[in-house]
């Protein structure tokens, strides 16, 4: 592989030592909808070791449909296509449903955008953290209950006797979201996908929520897979940066060298961002080149093999 | 042009009493764009809502171009002040079309020369002829974001508030609004005051900053300072740092504020 | 039928799809076109529209279709089986059922018209009304709709009829007072939703007054709704008016009645069967037309359903 491929395709650890955790190669989504099939993913491939890894792109970009497609969450009408989706030694392509459903959760973990949808309304937060440890691992009731609250204490809850015991409706958006995770991290997973986890959040509780994730993949050697919109966010906590644009990956870079992009749409994205210590000129409008839909097809292919 | 003294707005009575803001007041010169910048709870919003007379739960003073604003608004004074909504996709009627979701404002104050207006408005906030009789599920959200501006602005007001008007928007078309925004206010003479969390967005658009914090103002500071840094409130500092991008050691400096 | 309208639609298709409409006429008639397109590819909406359009066309070529005024007795020739001559057989009185039930389709229509335009225009306005402006109005206007919805509606229907006394259109009056409440509040439940919206705030700030707010912004949205909830309650409508025509309270005789023809013919349902049965799968059909097209059209109209798309 020469450094050209890698710095495009991403297949590239910032651990080169060990085996990755995840290994995906040509990864598709289509959906089938009425006015036709829409191509959503277009030849992603990358691989995750233990590390933070930043997936960015705009809406519409399919950062959020290839993190769904780690996991086979794809809506109905959606079909996942790959020549390689490798998890821990396991094709997750050939995967039953039943192995499916025996990772999601457990080994692979995933968190959405907004807490208030992925939290159970009518049981406390509690009970639900609780309920999913004991899905994964055979444990009594009250030991359960004991690691919840270890579990809530590490998420930085100060009173998780007191959080335990409350509704989903009674909590704030970022207790709600340091909550799904703490749901989420129960079961050790070795993989964690963050799906805008902290775009609904105030900046500081932001950063607070961040610095759980950062805590895991540090002291657990947890994978992370944060997709975001947020240039700047990626870019300061995340260790490798994919950008993508039209269901595929335009370019891939450490985050600290995130400045110097040689692509010209993440040149754009960057340019584009009001910047605090910015002037108040007009910002410079981002210029779309449809050959950026085509362009490294061969080189793709090469780096897959 | 804008002056806000004694200003507080209060919800409820008694023991459910909530002030969401207090002890607010402000100073906007014409064609000055002024920006409230805040975390959730902050009250940022609801003061837009209170000056443009949705919320009437408010005591103090309100006064534009020098003169006082009631609690009821008369159709008239509406003209003055319109007001640019977050959600694009929220803020226009889905069963009508630009046409008109244009054209009302204009029926509304009995004025002349509609088809020449719109056509006028809509060419000022980039969208062709073409766009016209679209619906909005027809746009993009930039698009739609350009009609709602182009909706505030066919009345050719003096004052625009805007809440959040790029928040939900991709950073790219962010751009492109924010340009738009500053474009129109130098040829019409606006006064802005914008509401929004992130300081960058604020500190490109606005030349004075009010930082408020559950329901109080904590600090104003300018572009000047912005940039810089410079900042004298503890609260200011840490919501300028954490704009700043993840950092872990700041992180452990931050602090609640009540 | 289908075919002709298909025909004629292909031809116009570009002005009916095209980006970018030059005038509200051509973007009124595109948002009726995707509405239709998406109303069709749903075979069993269009087998209840297929229904409802027959009904209307046998109404209207009634003397054409019935051959006979339907009111003419032959005493000789009662209680005829179905034959070439009298398709439907004949009644207790000699007339010929299959005329009878043609002319009755107009009856039937009749009733849906009266009552769709008294329910409809009350409904919302009673609803949409207490949504918007609160308070003291919405309590009074939503008791006032309580009132009517704790009555039976049979039950209410007959008591009106009772004072106001038996006939078409007291009967139809009798339906539509009692029918019109819970559109009243599926009409103020939606208009509470919407009156937070942003859209709405915006029409405030421009200086709308609230008539039109209402009648501009909040009634074109409930709309759908309530008429999605009239087809499908029109079985229910549609029976009540056969039941008061049953006791003898709605249409009176001769007109024909599909509800008073089986009143009259129950007599003789073990040996005639033909002549309560043939209105009783009239009413049946045509009942399952309205229900199967309103399930259609809520899938189109349905704002929740419809989404952004």
């Amino acid at each position: 592989m020469t450094m050209n491929k890698m710095k495009l395709t991403g297949f590239e650890t910032s651990s080169p030592g060990d085996a990755p955790l995840i290994s995906v190669r040509d990864l598709h989504v289509r959906f089938a909808t009425p006015k036709g099939q829409v191509h959503a993913v277009r030849g992603v491939g990358f691989d995750l070791g233990k590390e933070r890894l930043g997936i960015v792109g705009e809406s519409g970009s399919g950062k959020s449909q290839t993190g769904r497609a780690l996991l086979r969450l794809t809506a109905g009408n959606g079909s996942i296509e790959a020549s390689r989706m490798m998890f821990d030694g396991k094709d997750l392509m050939q995967a039953s449903a039943k192995t499916m459903r025996s990772i999601r959760g457990s080994r692979i973990s995933m968190i959405m955008q907004d807490p208030k949808y992925s939290l159970n309304p009518v049981l406390t937060v509690g009970k639900q953290i609780a309920e999913s440890c004991r899905r994964h691992e055979n444990v009594s009731r009250a030991e359960a209950r004991r690691r919840a609250l270890a579990m809530l204490e590490t998420v930085r809850i100060r009173e998780p006797e007191k959080v335990y015991s409350l509704y989903p409706h009674q909590v704030s958006g970022g207790m709600g979201q340091r909550i799904m995770i703490a749901m989420m991290l129960i079961t050790n997973p070795q993989v964690m996908i963050a799906d805008e986890p902290t775009s609904a959040l105030d900046v500081t509780v932001q950063m607070q929520v961040l610095s759980l994730l950062d805590d895991m993949v540090r002291e657990r050697g947890m994978g992370l897979v944060l997709i975001s919109h947020d240039l700047n966010l990626v870019s300061s906590f995340c260790d490798r940066v994919l950008v993508m644009y039209g269901g595929r990956i335009m370019e891939s870079l450490d985050a600290k060298n995130l400045d110097q992009a040689q692509h010209p749409y993440t040149r754009g994205l960057l340019n584009c961002l009001p910047r605090l210590d910015g002037k108040h000129d007009d910002l410079p409008v981002l210029r779309r080149d449809p050959a950026w839909l085509t362009e490294g097809d061969e080189v793709r292919e090469g780096g897959a093999t | 042009m804008i002056e806000i003294e004694d200003f507080s707005i209060t919800f409820g009575s008694g023991k459910n009493q909530i002030r969401a803001v207090r002890n607010f007041k402000l100073s906007v010169a014409e064609g000055e764009s002024y920006g409230l910048v805040g975390e959730s709870g902050s009250g940022k919003s609801t003061v837009l809502r209170a000056m443009v007379g949705i919320n009437s739960h408010w005591d103090g003073t309100i006064r534009v171009a020098g003169e006082a604003l009631t609690h009821k608004r008369s159709v008239e004074s509406r003209k003055h002040m319109q007001m640019v909504f977050q959600d694009p996709y929220g803020s226009l009627h889905p069963r009508r079309t630009l046409d008109d979701t244009l054209s009302e404002p204009l029926v509304i104050h009995g004025l002349e020369n509609r088809e020449e207006r719109i056509l006028k408005i809509l060419k000022e906030v980039g969208l062709g002829p073409e766009f016209r009789f679209r619906y909005p599920h027809q746009l993009s959200g930039g698009q739609r974001q350009r009609v709602a501006i182009a909706r505030a602005l066919i009345l050719e007001p003096r004052v625009i508030l805007l809440d959040e008007p790029t928040s939900a928007l991709d950073v790219s078309v962010q751009a492109e609004i924010l340009n738009l925004l500053s474009a129109l206010r130098k040829a019409h003479g606006l006064t802005y005051i914008m509401v929004s969390h992130d300081l960058a967005v604020v500190g490109h658009l606005c030349s004075r900053i009010a930082v408020m914090n559950r329901g109080e103002i904590v600090e104003e500071i300018t572009e000047d300072q912005m940039r810089s840094g410079e900042v004298t409130h503890a609260y200011t500092k840490q919501l300028w740092t954490a704009s700043q991008g993840y950092d872990r050691a700041a992180l452990e400096t931050f602090q609640e504020f009540a | 039928m289908s075919d002709g309208t298909l025909g004629t639609k292909t031809g116009s298709a570009s002005w009916l799809l095209a980006d970018s409409p030059n005038n509200a006429f051509q973007a009124r008639c595109q948002r009726l076109y995707i509405g239709w397109l998406s109303f069709r590819s749903n075979p069993i909406a269009m087998f209840g529209l297929a229904i409802v359009l027959f009904l209307c066309l046998v109404a209207l070529f009634a003397p054409i279709v019935a051959g006979g005024d339907g009111t003419t007795q032959n005493l000789a020739n009662r209680l005829a089986p179905p034959s070439a001559e009298h398709w439907f057989g004949t009644d207790e009185l000699g007339r010929d059922i299959f005329a009878r039930i043609v002319w009755g389709s107009r009856v039937t229509l009749y009733i849906i018209f009266l009552v769709s335009i008294i329910v409809m225009p009350i409904g919302l306005l009673i609803g949409t009304t207490a949504g918007l402006l609160g308070g003291a109005v919405d309590s009074t206007l939503m008791r006032i709709t309580d009132i009517f919805l704790a009555f039976p509606r049979l039950i209410l229907a007959l008591a009106f009829v009772a004072v106001l006394g038996p006939g078409l259109e007291n009967a139809v009056l009798a339906i539509a007072l009692t029918t019109w409440s819970p559109y009243a509040r599926l009409a103020r439940a939606e208009t509470l939703t919407l009156r937070n919206s942003e859209y709405i705030m915006a029409a405030q700030i421009l200086g709308a007054s609230k008539i039109r707010i209402l009648i501009a912004h909040i009634m074109p949205m409930c709309l759908s709704s309530t008429v999605v909830r009239l087809t499908l309650d029109m079985a229910g409508i549609i029976l009540t008016a056969a039941g008061l025509g049953f006791l003898g309270l709605g249409a009176q005789p001769p007109l024909a009645e599909w509800g008073a023809m089986i009143a009259s013919g129950r007599d003789f349902l073990l040996d005639q069967w033909w002549v309560p049965t043939i209105p009783g799968i009239a009413i049946l059909v045509v009942s399952l037309g309205f229900n199967l097209l309103g399930d259609g059209l809520r899938d189109v109209l349905d704002p929740r359903s419809s989404g952004a798309k």
